[in-house]
C-alpha cells in the first residue's frame, strides 16, 4: 500500500474530515475509524493530527461539540458541522480539484 | 480495564492548562482504540502498549507540538497580531513623549551613571495591556502570553536591522573605534534590548493573568 506524504495528508486532512462530519455527527475515534477503513487504509489520521485540528474548527466554529452518552451508557465528545463549516467544503473540494487537474496535466495522472 | 483518564493526565500533564474536557476526550479516544485492539483478538497487554505507545516517546511530543501550534495559530491575527501592534502603537508615541521630556527609553544597565528605572516600569504594563488586549479578543493563554511579547519582538527586529546596518557602515569607513565598539554594544544589546524587556514584559502579562483570574475579567 502506497503511504502517503505527511504533508499532503494534512493538507487534505480538513476536507476528509469536514466532509464525513457534513453527513454525521461524528466523535473523534469514529472519525479516525472511517477515513481509515474509508481509504483502505491509506489515509490514517493518529491522535496528534486530529484532536488539535478538530479543536481549531471548533474554535473556528466550523463545528460544534457536545458529549452525547452512547447506548453502550458511554459518554463521547460527538461533533456536528456548523452552516459555516458547510460553507468551507465547497472551495476545499475546488481547490482539491483544480490541484488534481494540474497535477494530471503535468504527470498525466489521472484522477479517479 | 485501564483507567485511560488518569494516563492521559500522567502523560499529558505540559497540557494540563486545556480544559479537563480535553483530557476526557483523548482518554475516550485512547479507550475505544483499546477495546477495538482487545475485539481483534490482541493480547491485553500488546493492545495496552500499542494504544498507550500513541501518547508516548516521539508520540507525545508531536501531539503537544501540535496542540500549541493550533493554540497559537488559530485565529493569530485577531489574537497575537493585533493586540500585539495596538499596545506597540500606544507604546510608542509614550515614549517619543519621554524622549522629548530627555527620559531616554533606552534599556541599558547604566545610563548618566542612573539606572533606567523608567523603561523597565513601563515593560510590565505594556505586557499586561497586550495580555489584556487578546484576551479581549479571546486569546488563549498561549496567544495572550505572545501578543505581551510581540512589542518587545518589533523592537528587537528594528534595533538589530539598525544595529546590521550601522556595523556595515562602521566596515566601510574602517573605523577601528567605531567597529569595536560596535562588537562591545554585541554583549549589550541582546540582553537589553530582548531578554529583560521581554522579561518584564512577560511579568506583566503574568500579572494580568492573575488578576484576571481572581478579579474576573477586566475587559
Amino acid at each position: 500500500m502506497a503511504s502517503i506524504n505527511a504533508q499532503i495528508k494534512r493538507g487534505s486532512a480538513e476536507l476528509a474530515v469536514l466532509t464525513l462530519l457534513a453527513e454525521h455527527a461524528l466523535h473523534g475515534y469514529e472519525i479516525a475509524k472511517r477515513i481509515e477503513e474509508q481509504t483502505g487504509g491509506v489515509l490514517r489520521f493518529d491522535m496528534a493530527s486530529l484532536y488539535p485540528m478538530l479543536h481549531r474548527f471548533e474554535r473556528k466554529a466550523w463545528v460544534r461539540a457536545e458529549w452525547q452518552t452512547l447506548p453502550n451508557g458511554r459518554r463521547r465528545r460527538c461533533y456536528w458541522l456548523t452552516a459555516s463549516g458547510r460553507k468551507q467544503i465547497a472551495p476545499l473540494r475546488a481547490q482539491w480539484r483544480a490541484f488534481f487537474q494540474a497535477l494530471e496535466s503535468v504527470t498525466g495522472f489521472q484522477n479517479a | 480495564m485501564p483507567d485511560w483518564k488518569q494516563i492521559v493526565r500522567k502523560h499529558l500533564r505540559v497540557l494540563a492548562g486545556w480544559s479537563p474536557e480535553f483530557t476526557e476526550e483523548l482518554a475516550t479516544h485512547l479507550e475505544d482504540n483499546y477495546e477495538a485492539l482487545r475485539c481483534e483478538g490482541v493480547p491485553a497487554e500488546v493492545a495496552f502498549q500499542q494504544t498507550i505507545d500513541q501518547i508516548e516517546g516521539r508520540c507525545r511530543v508531536r501531539l503537544v507540538m501540535r496542540f500549541r501550534q493550533e493554540e497559537l495559530m488559530t485565529g493569530v491575527f485577531r489574537e497575537v497580531a493585533l493586540p500585539g501592534l495596538l499596545t506597540s502603537a500606544a507604546a510608542w508615541p509614550f515614549h517619543w513623549a519621554l524622549a522629548r521630556g530627555h527620559i531616554r527609553p533606552e534599556v541599558l544597565w547604566l545610563i548618566g551613571g542612573q539606572l533606567s528605572l523608567w523603561w523597565w516600569c513601563l515593560l510590565p504594563i505594556y505586557g499586561a495591556l497586550g495580555a489584556l488586549l487578546s484576551q479581549r479578543n479571546r486569546g488563549s493563554r498561549l496567544q495572550r502570553m505572545a501578543a505581551s511579547q510581540l512589542p518587545i519582538a518589533i523592537v528587537c527586529v528594528l534595533v538589530l536591522l539598525i544595529f546590521a546596518v550601522g556595523f556595515t557602515m562602521s566596515g566601510f569607513v574602517n573605523h577601528y573605534q567605531l567597529v569595536s565598539a560596535r562588537v562591545e554594544s554585541l554583549g549589550i544589546v541582546p540582553p537589553g534590548f530582548a531578554l529583560i524587556p521581554a522579561a518584564f514584559s512577560l511579568l506583566g502579562a503574568g500579572i494580568a493573568e492573575v488578576s484576571t483570574r481572581k478579579f474576573g475579567r477586566l475587559a
